[in-house]
């Protein structure tokens, strides 16, 4: 089991979930976080952290981001995708783009 | 640093020809394992506690030793380390005897319905009951994620030192940013027995979680030309005839070089697995070990599960909701070790009894 960045997060990045993570299991890429499925410990305390409402229990993942469960465990090996550990400012338009459905596309790997 | 084993437990394993036999055996020492030991040792049950981490404390030590804890009853507030330092001294009365650096490997059920318990470091033991409080499971070295490198682990690529001689004359390099890293590196470059024929220390970036001391000291005898630090990830290997003879390191620059070596030392900290817990045959669900709520037991009679570590309708992972875990589940253990006696609840203000076992006065009231 382990915890999962959903689509919310896609042209976001707040950042707010790693400054809590104990394991330090977030990974950065270009516009997006995920959790290491290896490192996460389940404690759950990044899921109330995002301000919007990107991470869930793998379990609890609705069925319409089930994809992101595997895309966290592949983009958490991906070659760039770095460990973030400490909170920096979200992306430049992160608010235009927070409550927009169906940002899959919008992924960088 | 490599886990010192207690002489003591040297001693006791070597007076023992065959397993310890014993009552009770706690598989985790964080907090809930540690307050297991008291509620067993108000009951006269004797325990042995096995982690895999060379100190007690488990999460609280590894994690956070250093932030508050606001929510453990009547302490308003204390670090990860205050608090398994007060549950060693309120759990003193009871000689637990400790086995550090080692976790379970093998847990058996016998004919005579006792348990068989092995660890990774070959400790054996006969034991009436188990409580599991592991967490969220066995601390374990992070490994270095490059496809082919596990050929070598243990030959060449090595996550923790246990012997610094096998290192001495050799051409080292050690990646990380820690203070396992860093102190190793320190080690290997100073004169001595142990000096290394040359070291090279990589790091994703030119900023450490180390020692301020270690880290000058580092960049010191880098300016001396003692040693290299190079900021880069290692993201692939070479080899010859079967031999790993040298590291891909990829620059910040985005350029990726050969840094040749003997060995490959990583530390990148630990990380917890649940590991060998998922095949002794107990029931799991979602990587935790169902437990009823009244005895606190898995589903193999004499094996209890307290802590993060187990699952029930409304499960808190809260210290506190683990410490009453350890209370009733010891109540539910004693049968096991005292068939024939009854057992009954008894408070440590007013008690003879238990204030025998836990070696204080019993008050006078005049």
């Amino acid at each position: 089991m382990t915890h999962v960045v959903t689509e919310s997060c896609i042209r976001c990045k707040y950042t707010d979930c790693v400054d809590v993570c104990p394991v330090d299991c977030f990974r950065e890429g270009p516009n997006m976080l995920v959790i290491d499925p290896d490192e996460c410990i389940d404690c759950a305390v990044c899921i109330p952290e995002c301000p919007v409402n990107a991470i869930y229990a793998e379990e609890d993942t609705p069925p319409d981001q089930i994809a992101f469960i595997k895309i966290n465990a592949e983009l958490a090996q991906a070659p760039g995708w770095k460990s973030i550990t400490k909170r920096k400012p979200a992306l430049e338009d992160a608010e235009e783009w927070k409550d927009k459905p169906g940002k899959l596309s919008e992924l960088i790997r | 640093m490599e886990p010192q084993l207690n002489q003591e437990v040297l001693k006791t394993a070597a007076a023992h020809d065959g397993p310890i036999e014993t009552d009770a055996v706690i598989v985790g020492a964080g907090p809930v394992g540690l307050f297991q030991v008291f509620e067993l040792g108000l009951l006269e049950i004797k325990a042995h506690v096995i982690d895999s981490l060379a100190y007690p404390g488990g999460q609280c030590v590894e994690l956070y030793p250093d932030k508050p804890i606001y929510d453990i009853p009547a302490v308003p507030v204390c670090t990860g380390q205050e608090l398994t330092d007060n549950l060693l001294k309120q759990i003193e009365p009871f000689g637990a005897t400790f086995h550090f650096g080692q976790e379970v490997t093998t847990v058996l059920r016998q004919d005579d319905g006792r348990f068989f318990v092995e660890t990774s470091k070959g400790t054996k033991f006969l034991t009436k009951t188990i409580f599991i409080a592991a967490g969220v499971g066995a601390f374990q070295p992070r490994t270095l994620k490059v496809d082919g490198l596990e050929k070598f682990e243990g030959k060449q690529v090595f996550y923790r030192v246990k012997n610094p001689a096998d290192f001495a004359g050799k051409n080292l390099v050690i990646v990380g940013g820690g203070d396992s890293a860093l102190d190793w590196t320190l080690n290997f470059v100073a004169e001595g027995p142990h000096k290394a024929e040359s070291v090279i220390l990589i790091h994703r970036r030119d900023g450490f979680k180390a020692a301020p001391a270690s880290v000058a000291k580092m960049r010191e005898l880098c300016d001396a030309y003692e040693m290299q630090f190079i900021v880069g990830q290692v993201t692939g290997y070479e080899e010859k005839d079967g031999k790993l003879t040298g590291a891909k390191v990829t620059g910040s620059d985005g350029v990726t070089r050969v840094v040749p070596l003997d060995m490959l030392l990583v530390f990148f900290g630990l990380s917890p697995k649940l590991g060998p817990i998922a095949e002794w045959g107990l029931d799991i669900e979602r990587k935790q070990l169902k437990v009823d709520t009244e005895k606190f037991a898995t589903s193999v009679p004499g094996i209890f599960a307290v802590g993060d570590i187990n699952t029930y309708p409304g499960k808190k992972k809260l210290i506190l909701s683990g410490f009453h875990e350890c209370a009733l589940a010891a109540f539910a253990a004693a049968p096991f070790i005292f068939p024939d006696k009854k057992i009954h609840l008894q408070y440590t203000t007013t008690s003879p009894k238990l204030h025998k076992v836990l070696g204080v006065e019993s008050p006078v009231f005049d």
